[in-house]
């Protein structure tokens, strides 16, 4: 930790003066840190939860790698398109995580404070527009955004656009679910397709999406199967696994590596002990890097966070073969647009098939839907028979920590789950 | 008849009209959000929580909202799930303008139309549709402008009493703009509603919208002479609009920011007063004309008479710490200071400085020309002869102890501030924190009381350090149980104290920031007292703070000194 620290200070110290100089400094440790996830693996995940780590590792050093070739989303942006003109889309969710996870994210946030931007945003996006005002960020080819899932999203990125002169693209998703909400879509998908030729000269072949689709149904489908099998498995799982598919099942859905991950995991379920303890399925993002909420589900086999609803923000209804309107589908079905209800009714059912006996619907600071339909969630969830802790915290900013009554609540909790015994 | 109340320029008010509908603006500001802390988390913008307040109140039994930004999403699905209205509906107004989305918004128009002729049991009647078009009408005269997220009427008329020049609300809801084009022929609804959904799509942006670039027309209007940009707390829009427009505002620009109750705008009025200060009109006389009459008479010619005494000048300082006094001669020289501590009454300890420094120089109240009051406490004194915001009395007394100073610090008790100043001493920026006590004088006083030391021995502190230790948490509760923990962990006593004088640099220098502070800096207040902080704050902002023996007496000097301007 000591380390770590030293390390995030000293990045953040070059920063202001060297940007250049901190990006490579950032690309080493990063570098290095892939290396061990390759070369010694934490022996404590399955082999899947191997796998993923250093997917995410590498999705996240491209950038400082390879600018040219990649592209600043939003997290959910279809990326198919972007993968077929060969962009490497990277999201702010994630890219502020891992700057958090290398103690770099205090500067970063004080820097968009500094500028005006306000506290109460959320800092996942404080983070991502400090970096970038400080030359953290490296320069992306292209940025492509929907309004799904939040207000954040219509801001940042459009002043990201400014900062970096690139070009931008925005999807507008509507957020009644119909027919003509996907057509309106599906419309700004051909368009998107255009826009990314231009920006990359590259042609985007029909067949090869309509294939490229048919993977991310596959993949939904394997990842699906799997959170059903694993419902009575005991699968020992770190804090940072969930968020990193989270993550890859959006952004890297379409691509061979998501879907070998959704398929290693199925291989590894099958092997996998008996369920013993308390399994928990967590709404919104997860403060990895609390002490407190280590403490208590870090590798347990009392309770095992068994997913993430961010994983499965659509299912795989959709028909490949015609891709643009499949994508689309996805886009204006996602279970975090429109109504609450639609999202919590969605974690109800995933909870279900991950056989969780309690949910953590985690309240993020800034993220105004989520606190916004916190109490509605809490009753929908109970009268689903699953106790529901509301945890307020933030996952990517230390300073709003509170890990004294992080503990509190969230051993409480536990507690009362274990006494409760299993769920009927 | 229910009124059927709207909160967003986006609303189809005409088609309303055109049921029949009586409609109305909500945004009144509420005392407090006691209702609506019962059925929605406490994070989420004030103004969606006042509109959850006027429902649970039982004032209103029909809303029709847009899907303006997650607040409002949220107030929906909880007014939704409460059932308290009798009609609720949210129309999904898109980010885009262009010809698909105007489609798109023509038939949500046409189901909102729906929904609420079943509602109303009305049909829809074309010529109350045209009818109900009305254009705002545009002064062209020099004017203030509100700018930003959308400001409560009780607050907009708060400003609207203190600034010297007419305000215009270009807020949000305010600056609605809808019928400009020629309206098609006919009543066909289709066609109508076609046109409709262009001229609500068309109108001035909101921050909202995926392309916002149409705002600029707001802020070149040859006769807006300053802007007053508010943004609602825990609404995140707006303030990446003052992070622009703060860069490249050519006008006097002040930032407000609001939690959308009537008790916590109360706070915002000494930075109101103080901008209506800075941009140096002569109407902006914040002393009630009763006041006026009674202090100085006034003549036939309607000029004032002022009492002349011994050429004795006072100045008082009110501040929510301690109570300071400065007298000075007819040669502006400071002759007396007094600091104390402030009790219970703001009044009762301004008299007792006022006498303990006339006791100190031998002189009588009568001999007293001229008396002003500053800082927190102002109000509550009735003696003074006019009252003036500290920011300016700070601006006004650093400049006289060293004219080279452009940029003031002073961290006082309940809040800290950075002020901008010009050659001649005159405020041409400042900004104040936010209610949060992170970073003001509190914080250490709570931070020293946990450590179980006196705030003089925690100056002394921190100096030299081993360990470099960070206080990650800006709230002050949490930051206690921070300190706390690194008690419990024996790390050393000056290398907490090192962390926890950084916190509060952090804090300053962010605020230096948003001023765009320049050479020489002073340190004003009591705070300035405090080596370990200063030292910090040197190193945080790369320079070496100006600090004056009088730094603690700096308000009440120049609050004397426009006591002296009186005569």
């Amino acid at each position: 930790m000591q380390v770590i620290d030293t390390f995030g200070h000293y990045v953040e110290k070059v920063c202001d003066n060297k940007p250049a100089f901190s990006r490579w400094m950032l690309k080493t440790g990063w570098k290095l840190q892939d290396a061990r996830f390759r070369i010694a693996p934490d022996k404590r995940l399955q082999p899947a939860d191997q796998y993923l780590a250093a997917l995410m590792m590498d999705t996240m050093l491209m950038p400082l790698k390879k600018p040219d070739d990649c592209a600043i989303v939003s997290i959910f942006t279809p990326c198919e398109l972007l993968q077929e003109v060969g962009l490497h889309p990277y999201n702010v969710e994630a890219f502020s995580c891992y700057l958090s996870a290398t103690h770099t994210e205090r500067g970063c946030i004080q820097q968009a404070e500094n500028d005006g931007i306000s506290e109460t945003l959320c800092s996942y996006h404080k983070t991502f527009l400090g970096a970038a005002d400080r030359g953290l960020l490296p320069k992306p080819r292209c940025i492509i955004y929907t309004n799904v899932t939040c207000d954040a999203n219509m801001l940042t990125f459009r002043r990201l656009a400014d900062l970096f002169q690139v070009p931008v693209f925005f999807l507008d998703v509507p957020m009644q679910q119909s027919d003509i909400s996907v057509r309106y879509v599906e419309k700004q998908l051909h368009e998107m397709a255009l826009f990314l030729e231009k920006v990359t000269g590259k042609k985007i072949d029909a067949e090869r999406l309509t294939r490229r689709v048919a993977r991310s149904k596959r993949t939904l489908e394997n990842y699906q199967n799997y959170q059903h099998l694993r419902a009575d498995r005991n699968i020992p799982t770190d804090l940072v696994s969930p968020l990193y598919c989270a993550m890859t099942n959006n952004i890297l859905l379409g691509t061979h590596a998501e879907e070998k991950y959704t398929r290693m995991l199925l291989q590894n379920v099958e092997n996998a002990p008996l369920k013993t303890g308390k399994h928990i399925y967590w709404m919104h993002t997860i403060p990895y890097w609390s002490a407190a909420t280590k403490d208590l589900l870090l590798f347990k086999d009392s309770f095992q966070i068994v997913g993430d609803e961010l994983a499965e923000a659509c299912e795989p209804d959709f028909d490949p073969e015609n891709p643009y309107l499949a994508m689309a589908h996805r886009c204006v079905y996602n279970y975090l647009n429109g109504d609450i209800s639609r999202r919590i009714e969605a974690g109800i059912r995933h909870a279900e098939n991950a056989g969780a006996d309690g949910v953590v619907w985690f309240n993020h600071w800034g993220c105004k839907h989520t606190l916004g339909g916190s109490q509605i969630a809490k009753r929908k969830f109970e009268a689903a028979g699953f106790p529901t802790l509301l945890l307020d915290g933030d996952g990517c900013d230390r300073s709003h920590g509170g890990e004294g009554q992080t503990s509190t609540r969230l051993g409480a909790f536990l507690e009362m789950l274990e006494a409760g015994g299993n769920r009927t | 008849m229910n009124k059927t109340y709207y909160v967003c320029k986006y609303t189809p008010l005409e088609l309303l009209k055109a049921f029949g509908g009586e409609c109305e603006c909500l945004n009144h500001m509420p005392e407090g959000f006691e209702l609506a802390d019962q059925i929605v988390n406490p994070n989420i913008c004030g103004f969606g929580k006042a509109l959850l307040e006027a429902v649970m109140s039982g004032n209103v039994h029909e809303l029709v909202l847009v899907n303006c930004c997650d607040t409002i999403r949220s107030v929906y699905d909880v007014l939704k799930e409460s059932g308290r209205l009798d009609f609720l509906y949210l129309m999904d107004v898109l980010h885009s303008t262009d010809a698909c989305s105007r489609d798109l918004v023509a038939m949500q128009l046409e189901d909102l139309a729906d929904a609420y002729g079943r509602y109303k049991n009305t049909s829809f009647d074309a010529e109350k549709f045209r009818s109900a078009f009305r254009m705002a009408e545009h002064k062209s005269s020099p004017h203030l402008s509100v700018m930003g997220a959308r400001m409560g009427t009780e607050l907009f008329e708060m400003v609207q009493k203190a600034m010297p020049l007419p305000v215009l609300n270009e807020t949000c809801v305010n600056n609605r703009s809808v019928g400009r084009s020629a309206m098609p022929e006919g009543s066909d609804r289709a066609a109508l509603m076609q046109w409709y959904a262009g001229e609500l799509l068309s109108q001035i942006p909101c921050m909202r919208m995926a392309d916002h670039t149409g705002r600029k027309q707001l802020y070149n209007d040859p006769d807006l002479k300053g802007i007053i940009y508010h943004t609602v707390k825990f609404c995140d829009f707006y303030s990446f609009e003052y992070a622009e427009v703060k860069n490249h505002a050519q006008l006097p620009l002040l930032k407000i920011e609001s939690d959308y109750t009537i008790s916590g705008s109360g706070q915002l009025l000494t930075r109101l007063q103080a901008f209506a200060e800075s941009i140096g009109s002569s109407e902006a006389s914040y002393l009630s004309d009763s006041q006026n009459s009674q202090r100085y008479p006034v003549n036939e010619a309607g000029e004032r008479k002022h009492k002349m005494g011994k050429g004795y000048f006072a100045g008082i300082d009110s501040g929510s710490t301690s109570t300071d006094v400065v007298i000075l001669d007819k040669n502006k020289t400071m002759i007396a200071g007094i600091i104390i501590p402030t009790g219970a009454g703001a009044a009762n300890s301004a008299e007792k400085a006022l006498e303990q420094a006339l006791t100190q120089v031998h002189i009588e109240r009568d001999d007293i020309d001229a008396l002003v009051t500053t800082g927190y406490g102002r109000g509550a004194i009735h003696s003074g002869d006019k009252s003036i915001t500290e920011i300016t009395c700070h601006a006004r007394g650093a400049h006289f102890l060293d004219p080279s100073v452009r940029t003031v610090i002073d961290i006082g008790g309940q809040d800290s501030k950075v002020i901008r100043l010009d050659e001649n001493g005159n405020v041409v920026n400042f900004v104040m924190n936010d209610k949060c006590a992170a970073g003001t004088g509190r914080f250490l006083e709570m931070m020293a009381r946990t450590m179980e030391m006196s705030l003089d021995e925690m100056s002394m502190r921190g100096l030299t350090y081993n360990e470099d230790i960070t206080i990650s948490s800006m709230c002050t509760v949490f930051a206690e149980s921070e300190v706390v923990s690194l008690i419990a962990e024996n790390k050393d006593t000056d290398d907490i104290v090192h962390g926890l004088n950084k916190a509060v640099a952090v804090k300053t220098a962010a605020l230096v920031k948003r001023v765009i502070g320049q050479e020489r800096y002073m340190m004003t207040g009591g705070v300035s007292k405090n080596q370990g902080l200063v030292s910090t704050l040197n190193e945080k902002l790369g320079t070496q703070l100006i600090i004056d023996e009088r730094a603690q007496l700096c308000g009440a000097l120049g609050a004397a000194l426009f006591a002296a301007d009186l005569i």
